[in-house]
Formats: C-alpha cells, structure tokens, sequence
C-alpha cells in the first residue's frame, strides 16, 4: 500500500539525506540540487518497483542503472565531473539499515540471522555496483570521445 | 601559447603536472583522472610522449622536452580529505591547459593557489553537513522528528570527534572505529530514557555520513576504466572503513552490558 506521507518521506529522506552526503564530501554547491534529485528518483525506483512485483536485487540494479545514465547526462550538461552525480545514485540505495541489522544479530550472538542480513546487503551493492558499471557502459558507448567529465 | 610555455623549466612543467595529479588523488579522485588529466595538460604545454602512470599511493610521471630529453619524476601520494570541488577545479584547469587557454606558468599558479587552500582545516560546516544527512536518512529509514534531531546530534559529535582526530594528526582507524562504537552506542544508551524510540532508525541514520561513498564510486569507475588494481585498492579502502565502522559498532553491547552490570 502506497501512502502520500511514505512517497513524501522516501523522496525529502533521499533528497536531503544525500545533499548532506554532498555537502559533507564538498561537492560543488551547483551539483547539490541535481544531486539530490537524483538520489531522490533513485529510491523511488528501489522502493518503487518491489511493490510491483519486482524483485529487490532488479530494483537495485534498474534505480542505479538510471542513476548512473543520469549523473553521466548532468556531468555532460553542468561540466562537472562524473563522481559527484555518481555517488548520489549510489548513497541512498546503501543498505545501511540491513548493515547495522546485521551487526546487531552479530552482537547478540544470532549468527544465521547476521549472516541472512548480511548476504541481503552485500547483493544490493552488488546490484548497485553493475548498475553504475552498465550505466557508465551504455555512457561510453554514446560518447566515443573518452571524455572524463 | 607553446612559446610562452618554452621559457618555463622542466622542473617547473613536471612540478605543475605532478600537481594537479596529486591534488585530485589526495582529495578523493580516480587514478584515472589523475593519469589523463597529466597526458591532457603534458599535450596541451606541448611536450612530447607524456606518460603518466598513478596508483592509489602513488605518481609517475615521463615526457620528453623539446631537446629530446627524457624527464621523469616519481611522487608518493597521501590520502588527504574528500573534496570534489577541488577534484572538479583541477579538472577545470587541465581542461583550459589542454585547448590551449592556459599556460604551463599560469596552470601551476592556480593549482598552487588550490593547494594552499585544500590545507586549511576543515571548518565546522562539516558538522552540519553529517547532521543534515544523519537526519535526512534517518528520516528515510522510518525514524521521525525526535530520532532525526538524536542521528543529526550524533552524526555531528561523530564528524566533531574526526575533525579534531585529523587536526592531531590522528589515524583514521582509531576515528572510523570510535565512530562506529558511538554511532551504536549513544542511541542504545538513549533508548534506556526513551523506550519508544526507533534505536534502528537513529543507528542507520547517523551511521550513513560514515559511509565510504567516493572510495566505492572511485572503485567502479576505476574498474570500469580497466585499471583492475587502482579498482581493487579502491574497493578495498571503502571494505576496509565498513569493517572498521562496523567493529565500532559491534563493541557497543558489551559495553552497554557492563555500564548495567554484567559481564563483557
């Protein structure tokens, strides 16, 4: 079931969540908006699609794929380089709440559980990682020009 | 342009290139980066048979000068702080060496005024910058008003405590691990106060400034490039920070467990 307030506190959590990433890594202050826009269509798709029947790893994979085709569009467009655009693709897709759960079934001593959070997250950076590398594929494909915007 | 260039040393041309390539390594750019924007510059002063090969902790760089010399320098790099607007402003120059719209005296003037400022401490920004994206995430992992303001709170003590760390000279181990232990542990200890609070929330939340987000980019685009080792060294740099976090993080129970009285 899909609520106004959950759309509206998945797009502003991803959207100033990784502004602040931004602004912490000292992105230039013009890619913050981009950026964040971004990260916050990004997570759309990953929260998204699942709800269609999707699965999470493919939602992963699709929500980066876009982010990367995208942030290689803005750096083209703002003469910026790639990495600011592509680490907001990657920002609010990291698992950090299955990370941590993870560390918390390890703490208490419920290895199986630790170990099931555990496998979950390291397949959406998986997922994340071969989203940015076809993305940054099909970019170069586009452009032959090897350009390192 | 080039005649201009001409009367400029070839110290001073390998000191602008392996400038530029140290700035963009030592703020958190890709070896890539590092490589193609020495050749591009190296091409645009007009020097011949620019080489240039960079690995994570290092720089190497060839060019033949216009007698038919071979000069060659090696340069250890440092990981400094993450700064992409310096990585985008050395980009910048490289990009106006190589049309030609820059001389090689002109280049080093600016890089060595970016220098200069990429050594100044971080400022108290960076407190605010954890804080918004603590808050902005926890707020994405289901948390609401009073988990953001703790994740913001801690996020921000956490950034205060790596400021402080790397003005000392610090190591960024003890500080990832600190920050780990704290991350977990303050909003535990809260919870014990508030029972309805989402630990969870404030957890994941403040944990996300910590994230290592560029060494992970860096190292898809690094592979992606085909420089296998810069990417691995890369990957391993960003599984490296995760564990360190994630062992602070792990020590929080039993610390928790002993503050009530029980054993380790």
């Amino acid at each position: 079931m899909i609520s106004f307030s959950d759309v509206l506190r998945y797009l502003l959590g991803s959207f100033f969540g990784t502004i602040g990433f931004a602004w912490l890594t000292r992105v230039p202050k013009r890619a913050w908006l981009p950026s964040g826009i971004i990260a916050a269509v990004v997570y759309m798709i990953y929260w998204l699609l699942p709800q269609a029947g999707v699965s999470e790893s493919m939602a992963v994979f699709l929500g980066s794929l876009f982010g990367s085709l995208a942030g290689h569009v803005c750096a083209r467009r703002i003469h910026m380089i790639n990495t600011v655009f592509l680490m907001s693709a990657i920002v609010p897709v990291v698992p950090g709440l299955g990370l941590y759960r993870m560390m918390a079934y390890l703490g208490q001593g419920q290895t199986a559980l630790g170990a099931d959070q555990g496998v979950r997250a390291m397949i959406i950076i998986a997922m994340t990682a071969l989203g940015l590398v076809m993305g940054g594929f099909a970019e170069r494909l586009i452009h032959r020009d090897g350009g390192s915007h | 342009m080039e005649t201009e260039n001409r009367s400029f040393s070839p110290d001073q041309m390998m000191e602008t290139l392996q400038l530029a390539a140290q700035i963009i390594m030592e703020s958190g750019g890709e070896t890539f980066r590092a490589e193609e924007t020495v050749c591009r510059m190296g091409a645009g002063f007009g020097l011949q048979q620019v080489e240039s090969f960079a690995v994570p902790s290092g720089l190497f760089i060839s060019y033949r000068t216009a007698d038919g010399r071979l000069e060659t320098s090696v340069r250890r790099v440092h990981p400094g702080r993450t700064d992409l607007t310096k990585v985008n402003q050395v980009n910048g120059i490289s990009r106006q060496a190589a049309a030609g719209r820059l001389s090689a005296e002109e280049a080093l003037q600016q890089l060595k005024a970016l220098d200069m400022l990429r050594k100044t401490p971080a400022g108290f920004g960076a407190l605010g910058a954890a804080a918004v994206c603590a808050a902005g995430f926890c707020f994405l992992f289901r948390g609401n008003w009073p988990e953001a303001l703790l994740a913001a709170a801690i996020a921000a003590l956490v950034q205060g405590i790596r400021l402080f760390s790397e003005r000392m000279h610090g190591h960024g181990i003890i500080s990832n691990i600190l920050g780990g232990l704290l991350t977990a542990f303050l909003p535990a200890l809260a919870a014990g106060w508030i029972p309805e609070l989402m630990t969870e929330a404030v957890v994941a939340g403040a944990l996300m400034p910590l994230v290592p987000g560029v060494a992970m980019a860096n190292a898809v685009q690094d592979s992606l490039r085909g420089d296998m080792f810069s990417g691995l060294s890369h990957g391993a740099q960003a599984l490296l920070t995760a564990c360190l976090i994630a062992g602070g993080a792990l020590l929080s129970p039993p610390l928790l467990r002993l503050l009530k009285g029980g054993g380790l």
